[in-house]
């Protein structure tokens, strides 16, 4: 073609494309004037906070020029702005000391979901039906606050409930006073993998009603219990920081891990003893250890302190709990028993840990209590004091308290449903929901979903639909995270004190609005005494308020003004306590000691746990276990998330069963077959993955897939191991016993009947019909 | 000063967490293929974590290995590429000339590592998930093979940074996607032609070890194998 000619018809077919928009609203997006001066290609790193879990990583967000479609009052348009292209750890957090998990990578996909609620909607069908119609944000305030209005008028303040997942922070600060002002009851804090259990057993052995801090790296000797610390448990990274440290950071000094656990986790994969206990018995496998070092007098018997006077028997020697008797409790040889008390205690540095499933039995406290009086014992620490630590209070919001005495977890959510189901006078008529999905998460004995069918109104703060918000009446969508002021005060994972704060990383993308402005909002068009008690127009203000007197304790940053502060807290994202000043690790037995609520406690005989289900119907335990993508299932919409190989499987996009292979021999299961798991509550279905780290008793499965109504990437996949769940709960805390159900197998068909697909293989069975393109 | 870029991964320090996995998606706007075409073996993972197993319950054990493109010096994938588009950088570096890339897929036959992949689909990113593309790398279309690069974005930006300081490029000025968000440090990236740079000092462990050494291709990644607990109650 000629050159010439080639121009002309570039130039008419340009000109054609320009007209073929014209007339065509959704083609002729506008352009808003850039809020930000920023130069194309150049990266700037923005603070901010990871929030995919509640380790309270810092991060940093690389933010580069670009162009996204935008809602500014209410138009939609073009806008060249600044946007998150990657999440980095942030290197002065000391938790994370900028490293970052593969879900923390993920939290770009929150921000650019295409699921996301792009403006407040009102319900317009039947609850569930998924018809809403837009509603502009003063409408839907309007009508939220004349909802509130009603309650005042009708002195019915007490029916205002508030469902969320247990926060950190001003969130939560400011949650708990806009309830208490307005006269409703606490928050229900529901998510089904909460620790309150620890928390209660630490407060009672250590004093500190929090999660621990392990010093890894300088461990010689790891002993854990259940807990998945390397994947999903407490703080996972600042956990692999120090893994790393013990196996190949000191010459010459590499630590031994033991894991014991009926299921091995990602964990479990990297010790070098593995030891599958009997469910629920772990408690009594550590008293066995304790019992061979108090008698051969490998430590000193005081060297427990208040831990180990809470259990019964400690100060005779725990005569009952010889390595044989405790053999025939949990299945683990003697003389295993007593060579791990002897390594643990000649290795110089041992700590024993406990975490996951053992906590979520009928008994879980008492096998917390008695792993920490091992703990105690064998932690004595070799060169700067012991293992275990925790995290220094900063002297500032939630951190660091002892368990709520509001019902939280899985009581509170019962009370809520029961005052649902009950039509008490007190029943909630206004409920908020925000980040939590008991629908899904609950077990079905809550009858959380017929509860919530009672309630006339509820109101949802979240940024996507899901189970439990496709209940709401009005959903007023949160901004993403990255988009949002956003804190944390670090609980464990440092023995600094740590609080997180960060400005939005970038600009909001919809027209959502932070749910802690819509609440100070309320709260100032209710007026009165709420309007009194939350006198910021913005989080931001009440965030500058609560961190700001954080100058008077020093540490990391020392600005000579609170202005000064409060920008550099801004800018670095981060405030952490000088190290060494508040040495929590080092007073810990002594408060222990002198706490009043441990000092009324009488010593723990041992528990043994109680299952749903006899052993003759339901011969297998069942153990749901957090996933390392999903957590409890809310991160299931994110796609790399989805597409990661389960590291154990190399599954993606599906769920599994995982089996004995001696099991699936006896019951004629191949790999790969769908097999069905019923227990007395229900059934679910998926592919058998036939596993030699599982116990031959033991059935596991993934928690996270089995979504019905979660967006594109997650409904319609998998199935959910909660819905199967009894609503048994632990004995004194009443949390969610999620470990104590127990099923039946059945096998239902061939594998082109499941549809497992794993990275290494494929999907069995797949058809390889003729493609077209 | 010349460069030789070189990875190395601490077996005994890699806890599986697969942090790596998905920093390098993030970083190297690698699409997510969906389940039905996952099913079909076409994931892309341009570092994975293979795992095997060895014993049976009640002693069974789980090695974790993390693999991606080796960065052969030897490189079978380069000498097969009818139009040059795997060819040998002079900093070590497997490169994939996407223009060039006709994909015949000869380059993922050779390998034997398994790490080349092949788009057999254009990639889609369901709007705005368009935004978090990475906009120093190219998006590959239909018919292009593609692999790990070391982040050559990464270095590329390191060198004109290093330029526009009037200073050489020196180990720790960056690293790659994986290494940087790898917790327990498993994965140590640098410059073997710089004797001081943590590669050259680990690369030189005792433990080191090549994968699929004895085919010679000669990898510039090594492995370092797990160790073993030694009592010290025994001795």
């Amino acid at each position: 073609m000629e050159r010439r000619n080639f121009i002309k018809i570039s130039a008419l077919t340009g000109m054609l494309a320009t007209l073929d928009a014209c007339g065509r609203p959704d083609q002729e997006l506008i352009r808003f004037v850039p809020e930000e001066d920023l130069i194309p290609g150049i990266a700037t790193w923005k603070p901010s906070v990871c929030t995919l879990c509640s380790a309270g990583c810092g991060l940093l967000v690389r933010v580069m020029e670009g162009d996204a479609e935008v809602v500014r009052h209410g138009q939609r348009g073009l806008m060249q702005m600044g946007l998150a292209k990657k999440l980095e750890g942030n290197p002065r957090s000391p938790i994370n000391q900028g490293k970052l998990c593969a879900r923390g990578h993920a939290g770009l996909q929150v921000l650019y979901n295409p699921d996301r609620i792009t403006h407040p909607i009102r319900r317009t069908g039947a609850r569930g039906s998924g018809e809403y119609q837009a509603i502009g944000w003063d409408d839907a305030l309007k009508e939220l606050s004349t909802h509130l209005t009603a309650l005042q008028s009708a002195k019915a303040t007490n029916s205002l409930s508030f469902l969320t997942r247990p926060l950190s922070g001003q969130r939560r600060e400011l949650i708990e006073r806009f309830l208490k002002v307005f006269g409703a009851p606490p928050a229900v804090w529901y998510e089904p993998f909460d620790e309150a259990v620890l928390r209660q057993a630490n407060f009672l052995s250590f004093g500190h009603g929090a999660l621990p801090t392990f010093d890894l790296g300088r461990a010689d000797y790891v002993l854990s219990f259940g807990a998945d610390f390397l994947g999903t448990w407490n703080s996972p990274v600042a956990q692999s920081v120090g893994y790393g440290e013990m196996r190949q950071g000191r010459s010459g000094r590499r630590a031994k891990f033991v894991q014991v656990e009926a299921r091995m986790s990602q964990t479990g994969a990297n010790c070098d003893e593995w030891i599958a206990c009997r469910p629920g018995t772990e408690g009594l496998l550590a008293l066995g250890i304790a019992h061979v070092i108090l008698s051969n007098k490998l430590a000193p018997q005081g060297a427990a302190f208040r831990a180990g006077s809470l259990i019964a028997g400690w100060s005779a020697g725990l005569p009952e709990s010889t390595p044989e008797a405790v053999e025939n409790q949990t299945g683990v040889n003697a003389a295993v028993i007593t060579r791990i008390a002897h390594e643990i205690t000649k290795s110089g540095s041992g700590t024993a840990i406990i975490g996951g499933a053992p906590l979520a039995h009928t008994n879980g406290l008492f096998n917390a209590l008695a792993v920490n009086a091992l703990e105690a014992l064998v932690d004595r620490g070799r060169d700067q004091g012991p293992i275990l630590g925790f995290t220094p209070d900063p002297a500032i919001g939630d951190a660091g308290q002892p368990a709520v005495s509001a019902p939280t977890g899985l009581a509170g959510l019962n009370s809520l449903a029961q005052s649902a189901l009950g039509g008490q006078p007190n029943a909630p008529q206004v409920l908020f929901l925000y980040e939590a999905n008991p629908i899904f998460s609950a077990p079905p004995g809550t009858k959380i979903r017929e509860a919530l069918a009672r309630i006339p109104y509820i109101v949802s703060f979240g940024n996507f639909i899901d189970e439990t918000s496709a209940q709401a009446d009005l959903i007023l969508p949160d901004h993403a995270p990255l988009e949002s002021w956003l804190d944390s005060i670090g609980e464990s994972g440092s023995l600094q004190s740590v609080v997180n704060l960060a400005p939005p990383a970038v600009a909001p993308l919809h027209d959502t609005r932070a749910m802690p402005d819509v609440l100070l909002g309320l709260a100032s068009q209710l007026g009165g005494d709420v309007a009194k008690a939350l006198p910021w127009t913005t989080f931001d203000a009440l965030l500058r308020a609560a961190y700001v007197p954080l100058r008077a304790r020093g540490g990391s940053i020392d600005p000579k003004t609170d202005d000064d502060f409060w920008t550099a807290l801004q800018a670095q994202g981060i405030w952490s306590s000088t190290p060494g000043t508040a040495s929590a690790a080092g007073s810990r037995s002594a408060a222990g000691a002198s706490s009043p609520a441990a000092a009324r406690r009488a010593p723990t005989a041992p528990a043994a746990p109680e299952f749903a289900g006899n052993a003759d119907d339901f011969p297998f335990h069942f153990l749901p276990y957090v996933s390392q993508s999903f957590g409890d299932g809310s991160l299931a919409n994110l796609p790399w998330l989805q597409e990661l190989p389960d590291v154990l499987t190399t599954a993606m996009w599906s769920s599994w069963v995982e089996i004995n292979p001696s099991t699936g021999a006896r019951l004629g299961i191949q790999p790969g077959d769908l097999v069905e798991i019923g227990s007395q509550q229900g059934r679910v279905r998926a592919a058998a993955v036939l596993s030699p780290g599982i116990a031959p008793d033991v059935v596991a499965m993934p928690v996270g897939q089995g979504h019905d109504n979660f967006g594109r990437f997650a409904s319609g996949r998998g199935a959910n191991p909660l819905s199967i769940l009894a609503t048994l709960a632990e004995r004194e805390t009443g949390s969610l016993a999620w470990a104590a159900t127990r099923v039946k197998i059945v096998r239902i068909g061939a594998p082109e009947q499941a549809t497992l697909t794993l990275f290494s293989e494929g999907r069995s069975g797949f058809p390889h019909e003729e493609e077209s393109r | 000063m010349s460069h030789k870029w070189a990875m190395v991964v601490d077996l005994d320090r890699c806890t599986g967490c697969e942090a790596c996995v998905v920093a390098c998606h993030a970083e190297n706007n690698i699409p997510t293929v969906g389940e039905d075409q996952a099913a079909r073996g076409r994931a892309m993972h341009w570092i994975r974590v293979e795992r095997s197993w060895e014993g049976d319950f009640p002693n069974p054990q789980i090695r974790f290995q993390p693999v991606l493109c080796q960065q052969c010096d030897d490189a079978p994938c380069e000498p097969v590429c009818p139009t040059y588009a795997s060819y040998h950088t002079s900093e070590g570096l497997n490169g994939q000339v996407y223009n060039r890339c006709i994909g015949t897929r000869f380059c993922a036959n050779a390998c034997p590592y398994n790490v080349r992949f092949f788009n057999f689909y254009n990639p889609t990113w369901d709007l705005p998930l368009n935004l978090q593309l990475n906009p120093d790398v190219s998006v590959r279309s239909v018919g292009i093979m593609e692999k790990c690069t070391f982040c050559v974005q990464r270095i590329k930006s390191a060198e004109i940074q290093a330029e526009a300081e009037h200073r050489e490029m020196k180990d720790g000025d960056f690293t790659t996607a994986c290494a940087q968000s790898c917790a327990s440090k498993a994965l140590v990236f640098g410059d073997l032609d710089d004797p001081d740079s943590e590669v050259s000092r680990l690369q030189s462990s005792n433990r080191a070890t090549k994968l699929l050494g004895e085919l010679g291709t000669k990898p510039n990644v090594s492995y370092l194998e797990r160790g073993t607990w030694q009592d010290a109650t025994s001795g």
